[in-house]
């Protein structure tokens, strides 16, 4: 019943995306009104059936409906209700399915969006917006199809979802977070692809472009935080980041986005970059697709790899065809764009050629990471060799680039738009360098190595010019209008979200950037092998293993180790890092302990247990400042959605009456 | 049309699909086997009807050597399989054959009485034939071809798909 009734609406989105297509793209060539409403009946249709065939699987596994083959393939009665809910995205159908049920979500806002837009725009971009839906309507109808009934006999129950994903709370939400990332850059795309189709690229279309993509980069990022943070507390070996394919996949277009909504500053500032800009809007989407493609199609090896599955010449051929009419598309039509690019006489000390250089580092980035990631497929492909290119690489090749992108940071705010001297700049980068001197020495008393210095250095620089233009205008307030430091900062704040919510995320990333350098740096670990009953002394902590017990649930029964942790000052708490056996795994999975603080965490992992469960061997890291890598890539996920936050009718009406010149432009109102 | 954006697009995006395409069939999991390629240890077991089985007897054949047991999750996921691939292969002339590891008779017997069984499978009940495979787990599959070496070392549950591709290239 559910079987038939969810493939009929997946079959029905599947046509209202062709009809919806068809009819976008035609309105759009012939500016017909008629197919226009078309268009938005249809993308209409489309969201609300991709999002009803989702709910319908949801009651499917609820109620445990195993005549539905993916609920027999991932669903079980032992499996407690919040993981029954989230296997949805478990598997390889349920995730496509889910992807689909966030474009649908994704194309009924863009849908309310664009009502009050150009009307060619509107038509043109949900035309690109409903192939897209079309081709995913297709994967879940036909060749990845979670609503096919189950073959043979009904089983009674199922062996329920991958025991990775049940093992942290995470898990819950990092998928969905990085979905929405990755499937609502096809709104940023279908845009850039609808100006060049009309040949024409306004402000306003612009502006609604980059707040799509500022949306979409905001979830991009917490995805891959959370993803870090659950590799961190899951997998036992003290790390957040491994160059695996896959975090490659999602970092790649988390790379272009950032490079993108730097570059559409230039743009709506200056009228210049428009091909450009587009170039990365539709590269960002194009990197997603890549992404999905590598988790989905056995090609990788990775933590993140579905199975082996038929849907990979399926979406190969897709991205083939995106990637070829999207180069099409921009060569044919950029030309049109262009033409009313206007000519200025920056110099060469400029905001912009800051932002150029930006680009340029990121798109580098970018190159990089995928060079790294494909050479294993390149290298065996012409050779028959196997090999893999692990952190060394990765790592050699992103330190320049990083601390060179934090130090831009530093110095592309510091400089004015347009022309300036040097004694100028030099005026306004006078403290923040000695700040960075001043970076460079902690870390050279602290005996880091160069990369982290350089890290430190960078770190300190950008800080310094950070926080000077967060408080600078508010600065301004207090003398002028003789307000207190934080009543001028907050009323400033409300009137200039985008530039406040932009310098809200490089705090935020300079944050993360000195964690980054100080867990890895003076991370230490050892492995103590312990007797109940025996304290050991490990960095400033004295760990006391007070024996093993075993705790059984339905879906799992776990080893823990209880260790209690002491310092001179008394106990600190009872940390209790457990092994855990499934039913369906031969291997166990371990679930290391922390204890987080803002100065270090102390991570336990049990890698060893004797069968009377006397000694057992643990794995002690301390990592200082790892969680301020969590902090810091909240902050970032809080400033984006600060700058994206709509504002009040009144502050808007004051704010248009006060904008001042040269506050940046970035206090423009909306409109 | 901007040509130079066409020549550098294409530059970009069609190695990207060349390598993409390129990788397809492989397995990213698999690894070089020292077993694969060399002459695979001769056994002499019996089966659970008692009936004795050599592999120096099945020279000439290709066979199929599953390791298993009937406490392994895996290898009730992989049952099906076997025999839909021996139930294909085993009238061309391919032997297979279980081998059970780590378990019971008694509860080898319940396994396949549940499961079905298509084929014969040996008792290895002190391991001695585990260990000259180097088998590590189960469950694991051997492919031996006519010649007595081992063609193909699968580990975790195999799929019918696979083992035809091996046998079929034998």
């Amino acid at each position: 019943m559910i079987s038939l009734l969810g493939r009929t609406l997946v079959l029905a989105g599947l046509g209202a995306c062709a009809v919806g297509a068809v009819a976008g793209f035609v309105g759009g060539a012939r500016k017909d009104a008629d197919a226009l409403r078309i268009t938005r009946f249809m993308a209409n249709a489309f969201g609300a059936l991709m999002i009803a065939a989702t709910i319908l699987m949801e009651v499917a596994l609820v109620t445990h409906d195993f005549s539905v083959s993916y609920v027999a393939e991932v669903g079980s009665r032992a499996t407690p209700l919040h993981i029954t809910l989230v296997s949805l995205w478990s598997s390889l159908n349920g995730s496509i399915l889910f992807w689909g049920c966030v474009l649908g979500g994704g194309t009924l806002a863009f849908t309310r969006h664009v009502r009050d837009h150009d009307p060619q725009h509107a038509s043109y971009a949900l035309g690109s917006l409903l192939s897209v839906g079309l081709f995913f309507a297709f994967l879940v109808a036909g060749v990845a199809n979670p609503f096919a009934a189950t073959e043979g006999v009904i089983p009674t129950d199922g062996p329920g979802p991958n025991p990775l994903l049940q093992n942290h709370l995470l898990m819950i939400i990092h998928p969905p977070s990085l979905y929405l990332g990755y499937v609502l850059m096809a709104v940023p795309y279908a845009m850039a692809a609808a100006a060049l189709l009309a040949g024409r690229l306004e402000a306003t279309w612009m502006r609604l472009l980059r707040r799509w993509m500022l949306f979409a980069w905001a979830f991009l990022s917490l995805g891959i935080l959370l993803g870090g943070w659950w590799s961190y507390e899951v997998l036992g070996w003290g790390g957040y980041w491994a160059w695996d394919p896959v975090e490659n996949a999602s970092f790649m277009p988390w790379l272009t986005a950032t490079a993108f909504l730097h570059s559409a500053m230039v743009m709506e500032r200056q009228g210049q970059l428009k091909g450009w800009t587009l170039t990365l809007a539709m590269s960002t989407f194009l990197l997603t697709l890549l992404g999905t493609f590598m988790t989905r199609s056995g090609v990788f090896n990775s933590v993140h790899s579905f199975t082996q599955s038929s849907i990979g010449p399926v979406f190969l051929g897709f991205i083939a065809l995106v990637l070829v009419a999207s180069v099409l598309l921009l060569a044919a039509r950029m030309d049109a764009l262009t033409a009313s690019d206007t000519a200025t006489d920056e110099g060469v000390v400029s905001r912009e050629s800051a932002f150029l250089l930006n680009n340029l580092l990121f798109v580098a980035f970018t190159f990089t990471v995928l060079l790294g990631t494909l050479f294993p497929l390149i290298k065996e492909a012409l050779t028959e060799e196997r090999i893999s290119v692990g952190e060394p690489y990765f790592n050699r090749m992103s330190l320049p680039v990083c601390v060179g992108i934090l130090f831009l940071m530093g110095v592309g705010p510091s400089l004015p738009w347009g022309n300036t001297t040097g004694a100028r700049a030099w005026s306004r980068l006078r403290l923040p360098l000695r700040a960075a001197a001043v970076g460079a020495v902690i870390g050279a008393v602290l005996q880091a190595g160069p990369w982290a210095i350089a890290t430190f250095a960078a770190s300190a620089f950008a800080l310094v010019v950070t926080v000077h233009e967060l408080l600078e205008p508010a600065q301004a307030r207090v003398t002028s209008l003789g307000e207190s430091l934080p009543t001028a900062f907050l009323a400033y704040a409300a009137r200039a979200r985008q530039r406040v919510g932009g310098y809200i995320v490089h705090l935020g990333v300079i944050i993360v950037a000195v964690s980054i350098a100080a867990s890895s740096t003076f991370k230490v670990q050892r492995d103590l092998p312990l007797t109940v009953g025996q304290e050991v002394s490990f960095e400033g902590y004295r760990l006391r293993f007070d024996g093993m017990r075993t705790d059984t649930e339905p879906h799992r029964t776990a080893q823990v180790a209880t260790v209690t942790v002491l310092s001179d000052s008394g106990t600190l708490g009872v940390l209790e890092p457990k092994m855990n056996h499934y039913k369906q795994m031969r291997e166990p999975i371990g679930t290391p302990a922390v204890r987080s603080g803002l100065k270090e965490d102390l991570y336990l992992s049990l890698v060893r247990v004797s069968a009377d469960g006397t000694t057992a061997s643990v794995r002690a890291m301390v990592e200082p400042l790892v969680a301020w890598l969590w902090l810091g890539g909240l902050v970032m996920f809080g400033g984006a959605l600060f700058s994206l936050w709509p504002r009040g009718r009144a502050v808007v009406a004051a704010s248009a009456a006060q904008v001042a010149p040269g506050d940046d432009g970035a206090a423009r109102p909306a409109k | 049309m901007n040509w130079k954006v066409l020549g550098a697009g294409f530059l970009v995006v069609a190695p990207l699909v060349v390598v993409l395409a390129s990788g397809f069939g492989r397995d990213p999991k698999a690894l070089p086997n020292v077993m694969e390629g060399r002459e695979a240890p001769s056994f002499s077991l019996t089966d659970l009807d008692g009936q004795p089985v050599r592999l120096a007897e099945l020279r000439g054949k290709p066979v199929v050597l599953n390791f298993w047991a009937s406490w392994c999750t895996p290898c009730a996921y992989e049952h099906p399989e076997l025999l839909a691939a021996a139930q294909r292969w085993a009238p061309q002339g391919v032997a297979f054959y279980g081998v059970v590891y780590g378990d019971t008779e008694e509860a080898a017997r319940g396994f396949l009485k549940r499961r079905g069984s298509a084929y014969p499978n040996l008792l290895d009940l002190d391991q001695r034939v585990a260990i000259d495979y180097g088998v590590a787990g189960v469950p694991e599959t051997y492919v031996i071809d006519r010649q007595g070496r081992i063609a193909r070392k699968f580990v975790g549950p195999v799929s019918a798909k696979a083992l035809s591709d091996v046998l079929g290239s034998l």
